[in-house]
């Protein structure tokens, strides 16, 4: 008995060796990654601007915060292109994000996809070189501030070079403010300087009532924070260190200066006390309810703010030194590029240019966005938003779109998430800051 | 982990050559007959063991190999050696949260665990039925709502005006109300504490089981003996639920080394880094920083780690039986 229950424990024993042993077999040994097959693809091919009019299914993939927008461009344009049908494939919009990379590299990728990680992707091969639809359609005349957006040089460094991809629209970041506060202070306008928002701060602190809204427990101190980059270091110097240009670093003076203007502001009580401990959506939420002065962020947040504060909320690009220049975070709402393996290129490139039509312009403000390209303005229903589109076109008149820093490289988001909760607590310099975060973003390039 | 796919199924084929007659048929037939019998018992496993093969050692062994290489999940990875491993036990950020970790068994395992016995033999104590369905209802609930969505409702609890600062308003506490999640100091053990919400729970109800098994004689002669509440619990229950104990303690202690859900839902290991664990930092680094490699190192150190605790305390409560 002893020895029969001694041998099934032997063959158990083997059994479970057999199968791990299996199991290894069925993983290659080889290294892992696929390498980059699909270089090959990405060689421009012939273009063409004639869809034709054989049927054609086109797949987009993009963030599923973008379906309303997506789905009325997609039906605009196949009401002019009726054989082009076009399905589409969304992922919540981080993990779209995330898995692009992923789904372009498959078997059935899509034939117009959402592009976050740029020089990454055209680093691996999977997108598709659109210089001869560029010269077909005539995309060099878009606005310079935007065509870097979707340039990528042969180093991989953004802002220049090949063009990959070509934005549905743009986002445009500022200050929002209540009017009726700013009313009860005595302010007479909105600030437009630095020293003219740090005095209605001062006031506003001084009548006890919240000087600025953020939820930094989701970053939102970095949108402030950034404003003061921007204004400190100047458009190209952001905007290279976004695009991984060589030797960009945010482990400079300048950088420094803001954060320790931003550590004096949480210092001075110019945020909510409990700002780490609130989340981008309760900021908001405080801020319509007029717990603040302002609220930094963007256009997202215009049509939740215009429907619930009705007049009582203005819009400004960030104020700026009194010699900087107007600059402001805006950048893509969908980068759109089309993949490698697309076997539709002619049909995608057409959807793309679609994008710089006046029409699509049109869908684009009427979903809270600004618009591709330039020429009229389209038309805006309510008076944020009217602001905020002027706010813009000031913005791409003054060539002033700066890239958001967090999408520098990809740890750089959580970084500098953390990094500014440990700044607004007092619980790093802003040195030590802006080393930890040029650290990451060092490793993170592979530098 | 003894108790791996082929075992169940195997165990019924045994136990029909079990059942027939003895010495009905000469040896030589009989091991043929047996030998065929075992095979058609790995037969019905073998599903089971594919199934076990690709989900779950295919995905191990994967994670060995990525361990290895410095690789982005896309393009041609590249032999590292042993640099994520010297990377994951240098970094201070990564030990930290290893850190995290360990102090969030006191409250996913200690206050489970010691709230569960108590808990348990209260409700033996009180032997009403109705306040005893009651309460094992009321304390389940936090194991049936999954911890991501546990987790929300408690941001809310915590935030500045949540209940917890009601609460602590209406007691006359004014003075220590702050945005709890966002407090450096606070974040840690306020995450531990909805971990301990949803583990008492199960700790109650499987302690409670395990008073139903200990023999009622026992505590009647406790009884008469003259023993109180407390020394009944320290000389019946506690003795008798060795076993019981031995399981909340493995699993709390599993859940909170490889806690999740919950910090990822509620802080995403913030303020700065003070609530990071292991299990967000493997996310962050594998799915948005694209490190598999480094992401497969700090996993594998974790899973390790979580064997060298449990497997101590496995013999620890077994020893005697």
């Amino acid at each position: 008995m002893e020895n029969t229950r001694r041998a099934q424990r032997t063959w158990r024993a083997l059994a479970v060796a057999g199968t791990a042993a299996a199991a290894l077999a069925l993983t290659s040994c080889s290294a892992p990654g696929s390498g980059s097959g699909a270089k090959d693809a990405a060689a421009p091919q012939s273009a063409s601007t004639d869809v034709g009019s054989d049927p054609v299914t086109l797949t987009l993939y993009d963030g599923a915060g973008l379906k309303t927008v997506d789905d009325a461009l997609i039906a605009a344009f196949t009401k002019q292109h009726p054989n082009v049908k076009i399905e589409t494939r969304y992922d919540p919009d981080n993990v779209q994000a995330v898995n692009a990379p992923r789904v372009l590299a498959s078997d059935d990728p899509p034939d117009i996809a959402r592009i976050v990680a740029l020089s990454d992707i055209v680093k691996s091969g999977l997108l598709t070189d659109l210089s001869p639809w560029a010269s077909a359609y005539g995309w060099s005349d878009l606005p310079s501030g935007q065509l870097a957006q979707y340039t990528v040089d042969s180093n991989g460094v953004r802002g220049s070079g090949t063009q990959y991809t070509l934005a549905s629209g743009f986002t445009v970041t500022g200050l929002y403010y209540s009017t009726t506060l700013l009313e009860k202070l005595g302010i007479d306008h909105a600030p437009t300087t630095t020293s003219e928002l740090e005095a209605d701060l001062a006031t506003a602190k001084a009548h006890n009532i919240t000087p600025i809204m953020a939820g930094n427990q989701t970053g939102g101190v970095m949108t402030s924070l950034q404003f003061l980059m921007n204004d400190a270091m100047g458009r190209d110097a952001v905007n290279g260190w976004v695009f991984d240009e060589p030797d960009a670093t945010v482990a400079n003076p300048q950088a420094e200066a803001a954060a320790t203007t931003i550590q004096g502001w949480a210092k001075d009580g110019y945020f909510n006390a409990d700002t780490n401990g609130t989340d981008g959506t309760g900021a908001l939420g405080r801020f319509a309810k007029g717990e603040a002065l302002f609220y930094a962020s963007g256009n997202w947040d215009a049509a939740a703010l215009q429907k619930q504060m009705g007049s009582d909320v203005g819009f400004v690009l960030p104020p700026r030194s009194a010699d900087g220049k107007t600059l402001a975070m805006s950048d893509p709402v969908s980068n759109f590029g089309i993949p490698a393996k697309s076997e539709h290129k002619d049909a995608a490139a057409a959807f793309l240019n679609f994008l710089t039509t006046p029409e699509a312009r049109q869908i684009l403000v009427d979903n809270g966005f600004a618009p591709t390209g330039s020429g009229t303005q389209p038309t805006t229903n309510g008076e944020l938003s009217a602001q905020v589109q002027a706010a813009f076109a000031d913005l791409v008149k003054a060539d002033g779109q700066v890239q958001y820093v967090q999408n520098a490289s990809n740890g750089a988001s959580a970084t500098w998430n953390a990094q500014v909760q440990l700044l607004v607590a007092g619980k790093t310099t802003p040195a030590a800051m802006m080393k930890a975060v040029q650290a990451q973003y060092v490793q993170d390039l592979g530098r | 982990m003894t108790t791996v796919g082929p075992v169940p199924a195997a165990q019924p084929v045994g136990r029909v050559a079990g059942t027939r007659p003895q010495g009905a048929s000469t040896p030589a037939p009989r091991r043929r007959r047996r030998q065929r019998g075992w095979v058609v018992g790995w037969l019905f496993a073998l599903p089971a063991l594919l199934f076990y093969a690709v989900f779950v050692l295919r995905p191990l062994v994967s994670a060995v190999q990525y361990s290895f290489y410095d690789w982005n999940g896309i393009d041609l990875a590249r032999f590292v050696g042993m640099a994520n491993y010297t990377k994951v036990l240098t970094d201070p950020q990564l030990l930290s949260s290893i850190w995290h970790a360990f102090f969030l068994i006191i409250f996913f395992t200690v206050l489970p665990v010691v709230g569960g016995l108590l808990m348990a033999a209260l409700i033996r104590e009180l032997r009403s039925k109705g306040f005893g369905t009651l309460a094992r209802t009321v304390l389940f609930l936090p194991q049936i709502i999954p911890g991501a969505a546990a987790a929300i409702a408690w941001v809310w609890m915590y935030s500045t005006d949540g209940t917890v600062n009601q609460v602590l308003s209406a007691i006359g506490l004014d003075g220590v109300t702050r945005a709890w999640l966002g407090d450096f100091t606070w974040a840690l053990p306020a995450v531990g504490l909805i971990g301990t919400w949803i583990n008492l729970g199960f700790c109650t109800i499987l302690l409670l089981s395990g008073i139903g098994k200990i023999d009622g004689t026992i505590y009647e002669a406790a009884r008469l003996d003259g023993a109180g509440f407390l020394q009944t619990f320290r000389a019946v229950t506690v003795p008798g639920l060795k076993q019981e104990i031995g399981v909340c303690v493995t699993m709390s202690v599993i859940s909170a080394l490889a806690s999740f859900d919950i910090v990822f839902m509620s802080t995403q290991g913030g303020p700065g880094y003070s609530t990071m664990v292991p299990g967000v930092l493997v996310y962050q680094l594998g799915f948005t920083q694209s490190q598999v490699g480094l992401a497969s190192a700090l996993a594998l150190l974790l899973t390790l780690l979580i064997l060298l605790v449990v497997l101590p305390l496995q013999r620890a409560f077994r020893s005697e039986d």
